[in-house]
């Protein structure tokens, strides 16, 4: 396979390649599609730890490759990723006894979504940060695909409310409902 | 719904993978060296080796040896088809029958000689003795007459 071919290869057949080869320059497109995104994510989910946990993330993917069991390897880069970033959570909540601390977002909207619950947060996130169909947020969420759009509807509605103050709401007088 | 998702994405489009990170997760890369034995220099070099015995085969001056031998200066002026000739069969040796004539005698139907040959035989008295195709004849025709 010449060096030019490995560009139009999807995630998967990419990743079974670099496998095979070792091959630094498959890696680095595999790397490039998925940094930013990857990125984001997690320093929106954890700002402190993003760094390691990343670091830990590609590790693996490096060492060994990914059982993958017919699933998207974007799909399995972010369950991966959300299965470390709740491990960290919860070894942060014991030690802290309170969620880490919030950094300050560059911008209103990042800090009105730093706002949001744990929960809305990550489904507001991978859904439109990562670009996963809710079904899979459901699932890694372990909730209902209606819970979880309605989870997902609930969040942005809140974001507006923290962005732009409440809904308006119709005038009314107490004298004539009464 | 999309406007809200673009404004997002005008957002966070200011954070992108620190550099050092991404320096730190390539140099872990690089530490990954491909497994040995499966090399594509090696098969390049058995390739090219290849590739070079075949064309010293094709080239090689041995290759028209052979060809360039018969217009050889020696050969022309002594054609060895000049003195070619059969050669002769050798005469087939005939080994003589010693019973030739007892056999023309039986054949024209007189045994007597072979009868008589017969019995010196059966005497004990001949110096040969017959062949089994006449001892056969004989023993059909001729009958032991007592000894005088």
């Amino acid at each position: 396979m010449s060096r030019k071919d490995f560009q139009h290869l999807d995630d998967e057949a990419l990743l079974d390649f670099y496998h095979s080869t070792r091959n630094i320059k498959a890696f680095r497109l595999l790397y490039g599609r998925y940094k930013d995104c990857l990125y984001r994510y997690c320093a929106q989910m954890n700002h402190t730890h993003a760094n390691p946990i990343l670091e830990e993330l590609w590790f693996s993917v490096l060492e060994h490759p990914p059982v993958l069991n017919g699933r998207v390897f974007r799909s399995w880069l972010f369950i991966k990723l959300d299965k470390m970033l709740r491990q960290h959570a919860a070894f942060d909540g014991e030690q802290h006894g309170e969620p880490a601390t919030r950094e300050e977002a560059p911008g209103p909207l990042l800090g009105a979504i730093q706002k949001l619950s744990r929960r809305q947060r990550n489904i507001l996130l991978l859904h439109m940060e990562c670009q996963l169909p809710l079904a899979t947020v459901a699932d890694i969420e372990c909730l209902s695909l209606k819970a979880c759009r309605e989870q997902y509807i609930a969040g942005k509605e809140q974001l507006r409310e923290l962005l732009y103050g409440p809904r308006r709401q119709p005038w009314r007088v107490e004298e004539v409902t009464a | 719904m999309s406007t809200w998702e673009e404004n997002y994405r005008q957002a966070a489009s200011i954070m992108v993978s620190p550099e050092a990170l991404d320096e730190r997760i390539l140099q872990q890369a690089r530490t990954f060296r491909p497994p040995p034995g499966h090399s594509r220099i090696v098969s390049g070099t058995a390739g090219s080796f290849a590739a070079i015995a075949v064309l010293v085969l094709l080239i090689h001056p041995a290759q028209y040896l052979g060809a360039l031998t018969p217009g050889g200066a020696a050969d022309a002026r002594h054609d060895p088809l000049n003195d070619w000739q059969l050669k002769r069969e050798k005469p087939i040796t005939v080994t003589r029958d010693p019973w030739v004539r007892l056999r023309s005698e039986i054949r024209s139907g007189n045994y007597v000689s072979l009868c008589e040959q017969w019995r010196k035989e059966q005497r004990g008295h001949a110096e040969k003795s017959l062949p089994r195709d006449l001892a056969k004849e004989a023993r059909a025709h001729c009958r032991l007459l007592p000894q005088p």
